[in-house]
């Protein structure tokens, strides 16, 4: 094509337009650099745009400048400059939120970690107070066990003396006093007989304390013949009111030392006291 | 174009490059009151929005003074070169905006800055209105097209279902209309 008609085409003023594709423009401008005509016909049509572009002119803020040419200047904040510069709205707006949201978390934080201390020294505090209840309601279990304690060997102590006063006071008792014998002279003990009831009970015992393994049994002996009336609860070398079992005649009573769980025959070597009705 | 005003340009433009490939950054100040007002005419024309022209011409400016050793005096004139630069990136940057806010490249293409281009942009020197009246509508639609929304002729072609042959003629008769305009002001 020749330089007139290419000209005449319309493709530089296409160019100046800004009316083509890259490959296009690269083409203009490399005929443009060959042939003086072409460029001076394409710097007119540029011209023209140059003067239409400037029609639109606005001058922009005077901190526009300032800004362009501090990039300029300082190179190495170029491209931090250029990436926050297109990047605003999505950098400042999550910058302040996250903020927020830090600042509510340390809130929240400080807030959790107040309750928990708190919660710490409630809990301390409620451990120690239960403490003392539980050491104090052990105490008062304890009192009050030693006071059942006390009323029921008061109560005991009470009844034997009422039973001691009804056998006392019945004239149907007979009192049996028992003497130690020559190898026991200082032992002794009384019995209660009811003939008519059949009732017996032993009282002020005063017995050599058995040996291991051994215990006193009661005899009544009717006819020289033994009956076992039970064994003898002694405790410390004494025995105190208990009954005893029930035996209908007798002429003497007589207490012997006998394996534990008592003999059915009396042992009478090992006779200790003995008294006649 | 006038006489008297291009050898005076030339010399100019001739200066500023050769203190700008020496990397004198005081060139860069006189380049940028030189052409900024018309660059960022041009920009907002495009992006509309301030603070986005503000961004654009900022990354432009950046632009042109780190490539500018891609310059070559002997495909064109200063100006263009800058022109395309910031026209690239104005048009990357509201294609970029469009695709993430909503694909209205037809509604874009179809109003074509008939409302903004005339009647708020009021430049005190020249009267666009005395212009836009030689200009018939036709023939301004379609270098607005190109030179503010960056579509090619075959682009507006096919969008506005005009002949390619159409598209060329309307362009070209538009630039010459102009070239007279501003030949009888000057």
């Amino acid at each position: 094509m020749h330089n007139e008609e290419y000209i005449a085409s319309g493709i530089l003023e296409l160019y100046a337009a800004g009316g083509l594709t890259p490959p296009e423009r690269e083409e203009v401008e490399h005929r443009a650099a060959t042939s003086p005509e072409i460029r001076l016909a394409l710097d007119e049509a540029c011209a023209v745009m140059e003067s239409y572009a400037s029609c639109y002119a606005i001058s922009p803020r005077t901190e526009l400048k300032d800004k362009i040419m501090q990039q300029i200047a300082n190179p190495q904040k170029t491209e931090g400059t250029i990436i926050s510069g297109e990047d605003i709205p999505v950098y400042t707006l999550p910058y302040p939120k996250e903020g927020n949201e830090g600042s509510a978390y340390k809130w929240m934080m400080a807030a959790s970690i107040v309750f928990f201390l708190f919660s710490g020294w409630l809990s301390f505090h409620f451990y120690t107070k239960w403490q003392e209840a539980e050491q104090r309601l052990a105490g008062v279990i304890a009192s009050e066990q030693l006071m059942a304690h006390n009323y029921r060997s008061t109560s005991f102590q009470l009844q034997q003396q009422e039973t001691l006063l009804s056998i006392l006071q019945n004239p149907d008792f007979k009192v049996i006093a028992l003497h130690g014998v020559e190898a026991h002279p200082e032992a002794k003990m009384k019995v209660y007989w009811n003939a008519m009831q059949q009732q017996v009970y032993v009282d002020q015992g005063e017995l050599p304390i058995p040996p291991a393994g051994k215990q006193y049994q009661l005899w009544a002996l009717k006819d020289g013949k033994p009956i076992d009336a039970g064994m003898i609860d002694v405790s410390d070398g004494k025995a105190g009111l208990q009954q005893m079992k029930n035996i209908s005649s007798t002429q003497t009573f007589a207490v012997t030392l006998e394996p534990a769980g008592g003999s059915k025959k009396p042992t009478l070597e090992k006779l200790t006291v003995l008294g006649n009705v | 174009m006038t006489n008297q005003q291009q050898p005076i340009i030339k010399l100019c433009e001739e200066e500023l490059v050769a203190r700008l490939r020496a990397r004198d950054t005081s060139a860069m100040a006189v380049l940028y009151d030189m052409y900024s007002a018309t660059l960022y005419g041009v920009v907002l024309q495009i992006v509309k929005i301030d603070e986005t022209a503000e961004d654009v011409l900022q990354d432009a400016f950046v632009k042109i003074w780190n490539s500018f050793e891609n310059y070559d005096t002997t495909k064109g004139r200063l100006f263009t070169w800058m022109i395309n630069i910031c026209r690239n990136q104005a048009i990357d940057a509201i294609r970029s905006k469009q695709h993430r806010v909503n694909n209205k490249t037809e509604d874009i293409a179809g109003n074509a800055h008939s409302g903004i281009s005339s009647d708020e942009f009021k430049p005190d020197h020249i009267g666009v209105r005395d212009m836009v009246n030689d200009l018939n509508p036709e023939q301004k639609q379609v270098i607005d097209l190109m030179y503010f929304e960056g579509l090619t002729q075959s682009e507006i072609a096919e969008a506005y279902n005009i002949p390619l042959g159409t598209v060329k003629t309307r362009a070209r008769s538009a630039v010459k209309v102009l070239s007279r305009f501003f030949k009888s002001r000057a």
